[in-house]
């Protein structure tokens, strides 16, 4: 058969196809007029052949094998064939003391990864005496103020076997250095380290709100990190650009592709500007995404972001080294879309967003404990979440092949879309300066706020249905067991670095705070010198302390 | 005419999770009321200021990161304090029942958790907020007033200093006795001399200043008048036991080293009232 004749067959077929649909349509409309995706992607009744690449050119053009360029089908030839993704809960409360059984428990029961979330005030650079710190000690993380905190936390577990995540910003470099000193103390050299460290300070400005300093010292200090962990930590992801919380924010999925990826190209300028060959630093450059409630546009998107970095880094950076091309990225299942009504909802919620960033290709993945609309997991809640991931892993079979979806004339048209919208976004943020100018001047806060109003006035208009909030309402009763943090932890802590303060040697401390100083206000990598102050027994607040001096701190306009 | 609900929205302690607070900001704007979102990283002190300083008749606050129980009933407290707790108090967030019962015994009228609606919160506000319009009640018979020995100053908010400066001078003739910035109230002023009086010209220097925010509610125009007084301690006291709302529980320096504090519009006809206390040697009217 020639390809005239099928083709010539299939539009007639088509046709006559879509006559049929017409008649039936007069006789029972659709069940809305008009269908989109959340980022407002119209969708199609029916996608077919015409929608997929036409052409093997045009497959190996836009999609390429798995582990080569473009990345499209996943950055391992053998995907979870080989290896599953890192099974890593973010988890943290209290004093490090309990959140290292947390992690033990964690560990016992078959997770693969750790992620640290620390309380606010270590994330906002204040000890757990100021007066800034009432009420959030140990909240929605665990404290950690000094070296002994950090080592404390990774107590019976070896450095050189866990990978270890750490969501933390502003004051990363001082976590970070408080970690390669645990592991020292552990007889576990740096070059053995595996792990990341946040270090995205754009999207706090953005988003998530646990800035401290300026953007452009903040610039230099991320960029200090990713010079340091380039010489000294070479196994270890220097920053985690992140879309997960932009996303919480409100963002569509296609804004959080494109503001991840225009703060990533900001974070590579960086780099270079400091005179790095992109080489060095991109092939550790790791990213976070959010697995939402959309399942096929989650999906295109992921998909999308790995070929459109593979882009940016070979055509806009010149990178060579296949790894610099490759976008890594962890997922977590969407804080935001989980309901205080019917909470046993939730687990359904997280299984669909847990099978999407299976699907997309993530290399970790975080699904959430059903209960926290309402508190942080309770051990059952968070072991639940952990099954909720294994079960993928081991009962449903999606692991067994690589990207299954590629072909999918709907997937595969709907990760074209979102790549051609997310271009847009990113052509936008480089008109008005890129992304710092563009979070400076609130244009991406203005963005995200737009669309959770929008969202906001969907669900409240019924076009959006969320269950058992605006249809299949339940009255609910019976109180639900949730995680109580010690309200007693943030006096335990105040004593702590109390204690801590009066015992460390003065000399050494006033030495090691003096050096940091001196180099703060230089341009000097800091990573050298906040080790030391590290060592020293220097804490969070105080190294913050002295930054915020040189540095001044972030204030927020009105946008 | 009736005047609009005046809403603070707030984020009190650490928190950033701020997409549900700016949601519910933009959604009673659309719904006809006057909101003020305050940013994040406030103290309950700063609340509560920004509160009484800009008379709103109801306060949200907003926090996930579970330390509600530490931060909403302070703000309670420091309303009561300062005489303030007609202002309705209402919270959300992540915050378990138990938290939110408790909450509600401790003077927040409400508590809003996920998957609530813009709507409910509205009906909320609407239902239980303090009537508008002049109160009914009488005042208390006070047994004193403050005594004013004149009038210091009239104050003028505008957008330009350099640019009003001329205006003045070139208009009516005023000349500029100094400018100075007043960096705790977000400020610069200018002192004009016309005729025995003095006007005060105040520009904002921080977006997020009460004048920064009297600009962008009402633009440009008279903004406060300042009343000397001999003894600013004793009257604010005498204002405040004759029924005054009072902005300043005590009295702060103010510019060209007087000490000052200020009264709240409610109840003044609607105009901010400075208390102001010439310092020692300055004689009268010759400022």
């Amino acid at each position: 058969m020639s390809d005239d004749v099928r083709n010539g067959d299939y539009a007639a077929r088509r046709q006559e196809w879509e006559a049929g649909v017409e008649r039936e349509l007069a006789r029972r409309p659709e069940r809305r007029s008009r269908f989109e995706s959340p980022s407002g992607i119209p969708r199609l009744r029916l996608y077919g052949p015409e929608h997929g690449p036409a052409t093997e050119d045009a497959y190996l053009e836009r999609l390429g094998f798995p582990g080569e360029y473009p990345f499209t089908r996943g950055v391992q030839p053998t995907m979870y064939r080989g290896q599953l993704w890192t099974m890593r809960q973010y988890a943290g409360y209290a004093s490090a003391e309990e959140t290292n059984s947390r992690f033990r428990y964690l560990l016992s029961q078959g997770q693969t990864g750790l992620s640290v979330a620390f309380d606010l005030p270590t994330q906002i650079g204040y000890d757990p005496d100021h007066p800034m710190a009432r009420g959030e000690v140990g909240k929605v993380g665990v404290s950690v103020c000094s070296r002994l905190d950090m080592e404390n936390l990774f107590d019976q577990i070896p450095l050189d076997e866990v990978s270890t995540s750490m969501t933390i910003n502003a004051p990363a470099a001082v976590l970070l250095a408080m970690y390669l000193v645990a592991a020292e103390q552990q007889g576990v050299g740096w070059d053995r380290l595996r792990g990341t460290v946040q270090n995205d300070i754009l999207k706090e400005y953005a988003a998530r709100g646990t800035y401290i300093f300026p953007p452009r010292p903040s610039i230099r200090l991320v960029t200090d990190i990713l010079e340091f962990c380039s010489l000294s930590v070479p196994r270890w992801n220097a920053i985690s650009i992140s879309g997960y919380h932009m996303r919480e924010a409100g963002a569509t999925a296609v804004q959080e592709v494109a503001f991840t990826l225009a703060n990533a190209i900001a974070y590579v300028e960086a780099a270079v500007a400091r005179g790095l060959a992109v080489d060095q630093v991109a092939p550790r450059l790791s990213f976070f995404f959010n697995a939402h409630n959309d399942f096929f546009e989650e999906i295109a998107k992921f998909r999308a972001a790995r070929r459109m970095w593979a882009k940016i880094m070979r055509e806009r950076f010149g990178a060579r080294d296949p790894r610099s091309l490759q976008l890594r990225f962890h997922a977590q299942t969407a804080g935001s879309t989980l309901t205080a009504q019917q909470l046993d909802n939730n687990v359904v919620r997280v299984t669909v967003q847990a099978l999407a960033a299976v699907l997309g290709g993530a290399q970790s993945l975080h699904t959430n404990a059903h209960d926290e609309p309402l508190a942080l997991p309770t051990e059952e809640s968070a072991r639940l979440a952990l099954r909720t991931q294994q079960i993928i892993a081991y009962e449903s079979g999606v692991a067994d092949v690589v990207d299954p979806l590629a072909g999918s004339y709907y997937v595969e048209w709907l990760t074209d879309a979102v790549e051609s919208r997310a271009w847009r976004y990113i052509e936008r943020i480089e008109q008005v300066g890129g992304a710092v100018r563009a979070v400076e001047e609130g244009c991406v806060q203005r963005e995200i706020r737009r669309s959770a109003y929008e969202t906001q006035r969907a669900i409240e208009q019924g076009e959006h249905v969320v269950v058992g909030v605006n249809r299949f309402v339940t009255e609910e009763s019976g109180q639900v067991p949730l995680l109580r943090v010690d309200p007693d932890v943030g006096r335990r802590r105040a004593e702590a670095v109390a204690r801590l303060r009066s015992e460390r040697s003065q000399t050494a401390w006033a030495e090691a705070v003096a050096a940091l100083r001196e180099a703060a206000q230089g341009d000097a990598n800091l990573m050298p010198a906040i080790v030391r102050a590290v060592r020293a027994y220097a804490t969070v607040g105080e190294i913050c302390d002295v930054l915020r001096e040189v540095f001044g701190e972030y204030r927020p306009g009105v946008f | 005419m009736v005047q609009p609900i005046r809403v603070l929205v707030a984020k009190p302690g650490l928190d950033g999770h701020d997409r549900g607070a700016l949601v519910i900001a933009q959604g009673l704007r659309d719904q006809g009321m006057e909101v003020i979102y305050s940013g994040l990283r406030q103290t309950p002190e700063q609340i509560v200021q920004t509160a009484i300083e800009e008379d709103v008749a109801c306060i949200g606050l907003s926090s996930l990161s579970g330390a509600h129980m530490e931060w909403f009933p302070e703000v309670a407290r420091l309303l009561r304090e300062r005489g303030a707790d007609d202002v309705l108090l209402i919270g959300g967030g992540v915050i378990p029942p138990d938290d939110a019962e408790r909450l509600k015994q401790l003077g927040i009228a409400e508590v809003f958790g996920p998957g609530t609606s813009i709507q409910q919160v509205a009906d909320f506000i609407r239902q239980h907020v303090r009537a508008a319009g002049p109160a009914c009640q009488l005042a208390p018979v006070a047994t004193a007033s403050v005594r004013v020995s004149g009038v210091d100053h009239v104050a003028v908010a505008v957008r330009d200093i350099a640019a009003a400066i001329e205006q003045y001078g070139r208009v009516l003739g005023a000349r500029c006795l100094g400018v100075e910035e007043v960096p705790d109230q977000g400020v610069r002023v200018a002192f004009l001399s016309l005729g025995g009086t003095v006007v005060e010209l105040v520009e904002p220097t921080a977006p997020d200043s009460p004048v920064a925010r009297f600009l962008d509610r009402r633009g440009p125009g008279l903004h406060h008048i300042a009343y000397a007084v001999d003894d600013v301690d004793q009257a604010l006291a005498v204002a405040r036991a004759a029924g005054a709302r009072v902005i300043d529980e005590r009295p702060r320096p103010g510019a060209r080293g007087k000490r000052i504090a200020f009264l709240h519009p409610g109840g003044l006809g609607g105009v901010l009232t400075e208390l102001c206390q010439r310092s020692a040697g300055e004689g009268a009217g010759e400022s």
